[in-house]
């Protein structure tokens, strides 16, 4: 078979798989978010610093635009003095900003309210805010001025807006936690990525064993069409692509996770490998390319960008908190000379990663400017953005955003969080697992359990103060303990925080504020459907009129305003591999985004809790239910 | 053994006397702080892997401040193998206090040069280097050569770190807070000095490179971690370095010489070494500014050796290791890809492995063999702090390919391996083992009972 057909057909099967797993995901329809509770939105956000998250030059070069998520607004800074021209608010912790084609247009996506603002690059001034969906977090314009592409995290599709009016024309199924766009240099393609590995579109009964895939969407910009999805094997977390100003090289910067194999320890690689997929002409079959070396970890690749003479690609690392520059002339002449996969050879990088620079901490978006000399920098967690003179491969200047005098408790917890310099040679950090403070979707075979028992599905980090106890177990009783000793050996496995740090960090964790639910109606309101399933779920007597012991009723286990009681409980779903049947009762909090479920993953989505893992009602008396009232069910769930 | 006593008894005044009168010293050359270095008629740097003495006609410990250098524990029969404490407050060292004492490790408290005993055994305790915790590690003389133990600067809570079938020698403590040891190649068999990596629990032994071809021609020791994080030690007649990147060491290029390892990295850049012309010359105490062609002498003694130079200045702490060890007396291994080794294909694929370990006499005893999946896994339970080894077999129970060398797994250690020889740059593919879905369960080649378990792929 010729390696355009095996490509050929390893897109197609992709896609088809990709369809598959959208049709499992898009079963319900997410509601418009109802910001009801908008103090929730404001917990855990740390007053006065500037977060920059994304930078962009504009096409002139001469002013640098920094989205700053925590203070909700877009700077702009001349490019020369780095002051500040003018701060223009926008919605809640915009995440994603772009330019129309003719530069005279900023659109901002604002990933909590679920909106985007346009601002007028020529009167710095919001035109206009649109209602988009949910989780918008990232946006691009076709190069005709007539659409726009948003990916929305939560809904993993792809919006079609009018680029005049902000009306939705289309929705494109993407990868499940689609979060970045970006369109090839002539804008006849839009390339999308996901933060969250697709699930499994079959099932194996190994699902939760599976090695996790992404993809990376192609959509035809003139047609607004799906046209490719590239597939992105082993990897789970996906963040900025860029192309080559010539567009036959593209560079995607993500996560190599290795949750199959046991953690028993970190170094080699043996907890994260950090890498970069190129595709496009030059390359032909996409392949998969290590940042990291034996000793020193290039931690969470996020930002990219390709020298104008496509003589070098600038990735930033979030955990690490530097930026690594490869010599695409030696990566080229690394990849013809070495047939086959290299990804998992920690000196692969010596051949092509030329510097290392350290910039500031939690380093995400970068910006080139159009004659390749600077690269600026966001370092979202110390308010800065770094200026690195790429002749000279450092950083020459740092400028400074808003940012109050002294670093807060807060502040430094989520430092904490975010930084990979805590683990053994710099491997991973919380962040790895809990990217932008949630999950991954990926099950862990952790040491201490032995290995190839007691498979975890990792948890959802929103709102998990009160919670306690934690670990599916129940073994941990508090945050501190949590993050604290356990963390350091068996995941950090390297001396870590002073207890300073580690309260800093238990009060960042505690503080994490839930996202707006966006299945939950105004005011308290249920839909039909959802009222019924909170009926089924308060119910004491089945359809027979028999009556359901309390213990097995939905709000026994899972009361409360979180819906745990914080207890332990056998609900028949123990498997062979698994030390002890009792689990604790996770909270429902936005249980609808933290598939796949059950404590080691094996439930893909929730209706499989109960339609494949509970023949003996232990989990719930719900054997009687029809689909229809299932759903209802699950309908109410998905408010919590 | 008493003739050598006092021979070594006879020699040491004279080795004294050639201190007061053969010192040369520039004081326009000296390093930014204190300097402690270890003079001696003879250095002998590999003769502690054979369990030999490395200092066969006496040895002391020289402050140098200034161009000027006193002995530091002048009241001692012999010192050697300084190391400052990470504040730089106290020294710690080897040391015979009387000629007939062996080598016990020692402290030095510099404010007032009161000195304190750390180890009190029969054999020789040499090489202490700090710990983080307020621990240190000093290879310790026992019936197979020297070990490594860990205890605590007190010199109580003794942990026996290595469990080889020769001689272990630590080196340096590295950032990260492993332990950098030299041992011979391969591993407890061989004669060649090599380095190996270990935490300081005793758990996770291995090379740290897997270049040995090259290498083993003439071996590699006396290696310190520079501030980058490379390691710079003694390759034959010259100068080499591990730096993170790569998988196989990189030439120095230095001035001819002999270099006597243990480097020291100064505050502003340069090297500190103990180099020779030939094997008939003495080490001095050099600077070299790495990059040029110049050595520049800064201490020379007629007669005597100027060796393991430390600089008597703060630095960093490395990261200490949580020891994660379970309460067990044994250990579980775990291979991913038996197949996958450095030493090429496969002429057939295995169908067990074997495991054999050393007992107290030295002999070779098999424990069992246990299945090798289709994917080249296998998972077994071993006997924890033991010499021990594999060997991969056909399903003729042939020996496809076995280990050359003994490493050994502490108790209650849980260790996974990518292959049966594939070196650090070798990360593991995301699969689940194919063992593990077969069973979590080990197969118990823990002994004494020999057990032969089949049915691999």
């Amino acid at each position: 078979m010729s390696r355009s057909a095996q490509v050929g057909i390893s897109t197609a099967i992709a896609a088809l798989c990709a369809v598959l797993l959208m049709a499992i995901l898009s079963k319900s329809t997410v509601v418009r978010a109802a910001l009801s509770e908008p103090s929730v939105q404001s917990k855990g956000n740390v007053a006065g610093f500037a977060s920059p998250l994304e930078v962009l030059l504009s096409p002139d070069g001469g002013r640098l635009y920094v989205l700053c998520q925590e203070s909700d607004s877009v700077k702009v800074l001349n490019t020369r003095s780095f002051a500040v021209i003018k701060s223009i608010a926008v919605g809640h912790l915009p995440r994603g900003f772009s330019f129309s084609h003719t530069g005279d247009r900023l659109y901002v996506t604002n990933s909590w309210d679920d909106s985007l603002s346009v601002i007028d690059t020529h009167t710095l001034a919001v035109v206009a805010n649109w209602p988009v969906g949910a989780e918008p977090s990232s946006v691009v314009a076709d190069n005709s001025g007539k659409r726009l592409y948003v990916a929305n995290r939560i809904s993993n599709d792809i919006a079609v807006l009018n680029a005049e009016t902000g009306d939705e024309e289309a929705r494109l199924l993407a990868g499940r936690g689609s979060s970045y766009l970006t369109a090839n240099p002539d804008g006849s393609r839009i390339y999308a990525t996901h933060v969250y590995p697709n699930p499994p579109a079959r099932r194996s009964g190994l699902d939760n064993r599976m090695p996790p895939e992404s993809e990376i969407t192609v959509i035809d910009a003139a047609k607004a069409k799906v046209i490719e999805r590239i597939p992105l094997h082993r990897i789970a977390g996906v963040f900025h692509i860029a192309f080559s100003s010539d567009g036959r090289l593209g560079v995607a910067a993500q996560l190599h996770p290795k949750n199959l194999v046991p953690l028993a320890h970190v170094e080699h690689g043996w907890a994260f490998e950090d890498t970069l997929t190129l595709f496009g002409a030059d390359i032909g079959t996409p392949i998969e390319v290590p940042l990291d070396e034996m000793e020193r970890y290039a931690s969470r690749p996020f930002g990219v960008a390709i020298a104008p003479d496509k003589s070098r690609i600038y990735i930033s690392h979030g955990g690490s908190e530097i930026v690594t520059v490869v010599d695409v002339a030696k990566l080229m002449h690394f990849i013809h000379a070495h047939a086959g996969p290299f990804v998992q050879d920690l000196s692969a990088s010596a051949n092509f990663v030329i510097a290392r620079i350290p910039v500031g901490r939690n380093p995400y978006g970068v910006a080139l400017t159009r004659d390749g000399r600077r690269l600026f920098v966001a370092n979202r967690l110390d308010d800065t953005v770094s200026v690195i003179d790429t002749r000279l491969n450092r950083e020459v200047s740092k400028i400074k955003l808003d940012s109050p005098a002294k670093v807060s408790p807060l502040r430094h917890g989520e430092q904490t969080f975010y930084t990979s310099k805590y683990s053994f040679q710099g491997q991973f950090g919380c962040a790895n697992c809990h990217i932008d403070s949630t999950f991954d979707g990926v099950q862990w075979d952790l040491e201490p359990d032995g290995f190839g028992r007691d498979i975890v599905d990792n948890r959802l980090l929103e709102d998990i103060r009160d919670t306690e106890p934690y670990k599916w177990n129940g073994g941990n009783p508090d945050i501190p303990t949590e993050c604290g000793p356990r963390t350091e050996k068996y995941f950090w496995r390297s001396q870590t925080y002073d207890n300073l740090t580690l309260a800093d960090l238990s009060l960042y964790i505690r503080s994490i504020p839930q996202r707006p639910n966006r299945w939950r109606l105004a005011h308290r309101q249920f839909t039909d459907s959802q009222d019924r399933g909170r009926v089924i779920f308060s119910r004491t007597t089945d359809k027979f009129g028999t009556a359901i012991p309390e213990q097995n009723r939905c709000p026994y286990c899972h009361s409360g305003a979180k819906g745990t009681n914080q207890k332990s409980f056998d609900v028949g779903t123990r498997k062979a591999t698994d030390n002890g049947a009792l689990l604790d009762t996770p909270q429902l909090t936005n249980i609808a985004l933290t598939a796949p479920y059950l404590h080691d993953g094996s439930a893909r989505t929730l209706e499989e809790i109960w339609t494949v893992y509970n023949a003996a009602d232990k989990h719930g008396r719900t054997n009687d239910l029809s689909k229809d009232e299932l759903n209802d069910l699950i309908e109410y769930l998905r408010t919590r | 053994m008493k003739v050598w006593s006092r021979l070594v008894a006879l020699v040491i005044p004279f080795a004294m006397l050639i201190f007061l009168c053969g010192f040369t010293a520039n004081p326009t050359l000296q390093p930014g702080a204190p300097v402690i270095v270890t003079a001696s008629p003879s250095y002998q740097p590999l003769a502690a892997l054979r369990g030999e003495e490395r200092f066969p006609l006496g040895a002391h410990l020289l402050m140098v401040r200034d161009g000027v250098a006193q002995p530091l524990v002048p009241d001692f029969f012999a010192s050697a193998d300084a190391s400052v404490s990470f504040d730089a407050s106290h020294v710690t060292f080897a040391g015979r206090e009387r000629a007939n004492d062996p080598w016990q490790v020692w402290e030095l408290t510099l404010s007032d040069r009161s000195v304190r005993r750390v180890t009190a055994t029969q054999t020789d305790a040499i090489r202490p280097l700090y710990l983080p915790d307020d621990r240190i590690v000093y290879a310790q003389r026992g019936s197979l050569g020297f070990q490594l133990e860990a205890a605590s600067i007190d010199g109580s809570a003794v942990l026996p770190l290595t469990y080889l079938n020769g001689s272990a020698i630590p080196a340096n403590v590295l950032h990260d807070g492993r332990i950098l040891f030299e041992s011979t190649f391969p591993i407890g068999s061989g004669e060649s000095p090599e380095m190996y990596l270990v935490y300081s629990d005793g758990s996770g032994v291995e090379s740290y490179r897997c270049d040995h071809s090259e290498a083993s021609k003439q071996g590699r020791w006396g290696g310190r971690q520079l501030a980058t994080g490379d390691v710079v030690f003694t390759h034959g007649k010259s100068l080499a370095k591990f730096t993170s990147p790569l998988a196989t060491e990189i030439a120095i290029t230095a001035p001819p010489a002999q270099y006597a390892g243990d480097v020291v990295e100064t505050a502003e850049g340069t090297w500190l070494l103990s180099v020779r012309s030939n094997v008939g010359r003495r080490y001095t105490l050099v600077t070299w500014k790495p990059g040029t062609k110049s050595l520049q002498t800064i201490l020379a003694m007629d007669g005597i050796d100027l060796v393991q130079a430390v600089l008597v200045a703060a630095r960093t702490k490395p990261n200490r290791h949580p020891t994660a060890l379970h309460d067990w007396t044994t250990a579980n291994l775990l291979a991913l890809d038996a197949r996958q080794s450095r030493d090429g294909v496969f002429d057939a694929l295995p169908v067990t492995v074997r495991t054999e370990m050393k007992d107290a006499n030295g002999t070779a005893v098999t424990l069992g063999t246990a299945p090798v999946e289709a994917d080249g896994s296998f998972f077994v339970k071993v006997p924890g702090d033991k010499p021990i080894r594999f060997a991969l077999l056909d399903a003729k129970g042939v020996v496809i390919r076995e280990e050359h060398g003994w490493f050994w797994a502490r108790r209650g250690e849980q260790r996974i391996c990518v292959g049966c020889h594939v070196g650090p740059e070798r990360s593991p593919e995301n699969t689940v083992p194919k063992v593990l879905l077969r069973s979590t369960t080990p197969v118990d080649l823990s002994g004494p009972v020999q057990i032969t378990a089949t049915g691999g792929h």
